[in-house]
């Protein structure tokens, strides 16, 4: 399971974000959500949801003696890991790199896109 | 914690800040958003506070639950205003209000004048003032721009004057984003004043959840439900142009400055079905699950933007005798980018096209001959005022434009409070008429505007709804006294909490109310405040309001209508023969303030005040 993204029906409104960091942390943070919202919000072209591929072969992983089954279930990673990643789908802020766990298997973020910009 | 959020106290002059917590006693009595503002002007409110004076305070505060998981995330901005002379607020949506908290604040004062041109940068709890000689004269957008690329981020939230705000245009708005406009009541014109070209903000704190996991289950609650009404689902789809069509079947839109009331069938040209080829997508305001706005794009000219309104199709469009809805786009277009009100900027025009058709204005001081639709007469008035040149000048003085146009302009300067009327015409719809009359802004449809009176409920439905007898009947006075009563609570609440209008029951008799407005409140910040004492908050802020009128020495005789709603029935189209009857009008106005508890003048008794704890 992954979370799709169809850019050309986000709206823009970071519902997915604030819904993302309220779940795993307790508090609403934009900057700690997996999930961004990449906006050109001063030009007329479209939002981009960014948010981790759940690739087959995690290149994020690169160098690193660590099970994936047993990283892709966490949030909070290494930072290092944002900087391996192809797609650059890693948030990255403070000490951390924000990982899309798909919240255990129901993805808040889904829930809150009313214009289903976002589906599994 | 959305509690701990501080105000700042920002003073020009001296370029010094000081930041202070907001009690738990004052975030009862005013939640935050447009109460807060409310509370912290009184403390500056007098006849004698010039609009453009630097005493005059530029309050921005966000709502309470603004930047958390609710209804919209929205901002007011407050000042006495340049344009009417009396009370001044507008509310702005975007991400603006959102960056703010996040930073750690919830509302700025800002007094003093400085001597050169600054901006506001306000980072994770830090307030600087920055130089900005370089932003003089750039448009809003440019603004905003130059902004994020000097300071390196994107991610920068602007909320800004253009040139009109600059050149002290009375109504100037602040803007924020490609469409975002705290619009209303010359707010940028006050900002201008101040040389204050913009305030800029980012923030990154957490905003602490009381009870994440009830909170965001009763949120999704709430979402669904709302989500699945009618109202949310259309406006989602065509945006607020989705009125103009009711409007015009109904015959309540401003055409020619209200000499006439629709444009029949011509009217399919400006309805949201054309705007479709124009718009590239749906975006929407930080937390809004609606998305209400269209983005468009105009391929002929080669520009793009955010818009139109219903509200700017009807003062650049229909009022001024326009029906070129590209004209309009653009007309709306340069109005965003100089910082203009759209609404005002169409009703100034339209008077004076007005006073022009009666021979009362000549082409010697309007330049050119002011004909109804004539697109490039608008467009060049528009580049006019804003410049503040030639005839533009004399527009841009507003309401006062009438020293220049003389005694018998007066009549047809369409006003309430010396504030413009909108993009409506209300001699049909009782209850909207009122809610002009009462509004503590001047001429306004977003202090209590009872859209739900279209749908024409069952009695009892509405009996269950405002606490009392409402007529179901559009064109009866009965009961509509209460309705607007209702409203003007309800909206002050929900302008407090940051909520937006399109969220609530302004429309829809399905979204959240005050039931769910205190539960989110609880489960977000551990704040208890009960369904019944939200209503007294908003009775609490709107009797401040009016206490402030009062001290401009406003009473009863200022709750009115321009003469043409009593004298002049609507001559043509569906709603032919409509007037506003005098005694109806004065029963409607004696249920509404006995529910206010103001005495017949419509000044607040001194046990309403003890009451709402406003004693000073």
């Amino acid at each position: 399971m992954r979370i799709k993204v169809d850019k050309e029906h986000c709206s823009g409104c970071h519902l997915c974000e604030m819904v993302c960091s309220l779940f795993h942390t307790g508090t609403i943070n934009t900057e700690r959500s997996a999930i961004r919202i990449q906006k050109d919000d001063l030009n007329t072209s479209l939002n981009e949801p960014i948010v981790c591929r759940q690739c087959k072969e995690m290149k994020c992983l690169n160098g690193e003696n660590v099970e994936e089954k047993l990283e892709r279930p966490k949030f909070l990673w290494e930072k290092d890991r944002a900087e391996r990643c192809p797609f650059q789908a890693l948030t990255v802020f403070g000490e951390h790199a924000y990982h899309c766990d798909l919240c255990g298997g129901r993805p808040q973020c889904i829930r809150v896109c009313t214009p289903k910009a976002l589906y599994v | 914690m959305v509690l701990d959020r501080r105000i700042a106290f920002v003073d020009l002059r001296t370029r010094t800040t000081e930041t202070k917590p907001i009690s738990l006693d004052l975030r009862k009595k005013f939640l935050g958003g447009r109460g807060m503002n409310m509370y912290l002007l009184s403390r500056y409110y007098s006849p004698h506070l010039d609009p453009f004076s630097p005493q005059n305070p530029l309050i921005f505060g966000a709502g309470l639950l603004t930047g958390t998981l609710g209804f919209g995330a929205r901002l007011n901005v407050t000042s006495k205003s340049p344009e009417s002379g009396h009370l001044g607020d507008s509310n702005i949506g975007g991400d603006f209000g959102a960056e703010l908290v996040k930073a750690g604040f919830s509302h700025l004062v800002i007094t003093g004048k400085s001597e050169g041109p600054v901006y506001l940068l306000i980072r994770d709890n830090k307030v600087e003032i920055c130089d900005a000689h370089a932003l003089q004269g750039l448009d809003t957008i440019g603004t905003q721009k130059s902004i994020r690329a000097e300071l390196g981020d994107e991610s920068i939230q602007v909320a800004c004057i253009g040139p009109a705000g600059e050149n002290l245009v009375r109504f100037a708005s602040i803007r924020s984003g490609m469409k975002s406009s705290a619009g209303r009541t010359g707010m940028g014109a006050v900002m201008g004043s101040k040389n204050l070209k913009a305030v800029a903000v980012r923030g990154t704190l957490d905003i602490k959840i009381s009870d994440p996991e009830r909170y965001l289950k009763s949120y999704l609650r709430y979402l669904k439900k709302f989500m699945a009404t009618k109202w949310a689902q259309a406006l989602g789809k065509q945006g607020t142009p989705l009125l103009f069509r009711l409007a015009n079947a109904m015959g309540f839109l401003s055409v020619l400055n209200n000499q006439e009331t629709t444009v029949g069938e011509q009217g399919s040209r400006l309805e949201a079905e054309a705007l479709e080829p124009y718009s590239t997508g749906m975006v929407a305001c930080y937390s809004c699950p609606v998305h209400c706005r269209h983005r468009f794009f105009v391929e002929e000219r080669g520009y793009g933007g955010e818009g139109p309104e219903y509200a700017s199709i009807g003062s650049l469009g229909t009022k001024l005798g326009n029906l070129d809805l590209e004209n309009i786009i653009y007309a709306v277009e340069l109005c965003n980018r100089y910082g203009l009100d759209t609404i005002s900027t169409g009703t100034y025009m339209a008077w004076a096209m007005e006073l022009y058709q009666r021979g009362i204005l000549q082409r010697e001081m309007t330049e050119v001959p002011l004909v109804w639709g004539d697109r490039e007469v608008i467009l060049d008035l528009i580049h006019k005022i804003a410049h503040r040149e030639g005839f533009g000048n004399i527009l841009a003085e507003g309401p006062y434009a009438k020293e220049m146009f003389g005694e018998e302009s007066q009549e047809y300067f369409l006003g309430v409070k010396n504030f413009p009327i909108e993009m409506t015409d209300e001699r049909l719809p009782k209850s909207f008429a009122l809610g002009m009359a009462t509004s503590t802004r001047g001429a306004c449809h977003m202090r209590s505007r009872p859209s739900i009176d279209v749908l024409g409920l069952p009695e009892d439905v509405l009996k269950k709804i405002y606490g009392g007898p409402v007529s179901n009947e559009l064109v009866s006075y009965s009961g509509k006294g209460r309705m607007v009563w209702w409203h003007e609570l309800a909206n002050a609440v929900c302008d407090s909490l940051g909520f937006c209008r399109f969220q609530s029951v302004f429309s829809s008799p399905h979204a959240p109310h005050y039931r769910q407005f205190s539960r989110l409140i609880a489960l977000a910040t551990g704040l208890h405040v009960t369904p019944k004492a939200l209503q007294t908050t908003g009775e609490r802020i709107y009797t401040l309001e009016r206490m402030m009128l009062a001290k401009d020495g406003l009473s009863r005789r200022d709750d009115t209508l321009p003469k043409r709603y009593f004298e002049e029935p609507i001559p043509e189209g569906p709603a032919k023969g409509a007037v506003i009857l005098r005694d109806g009008f004065d029963r409607m106005l004696d249920e509404y303030y006995r529910l206010h508890g103001w005495d017949e003048n419509g000044i607040p008794k001194k046990r309403t005040i003890a009451r709402l704890g406003l004693s000073e």
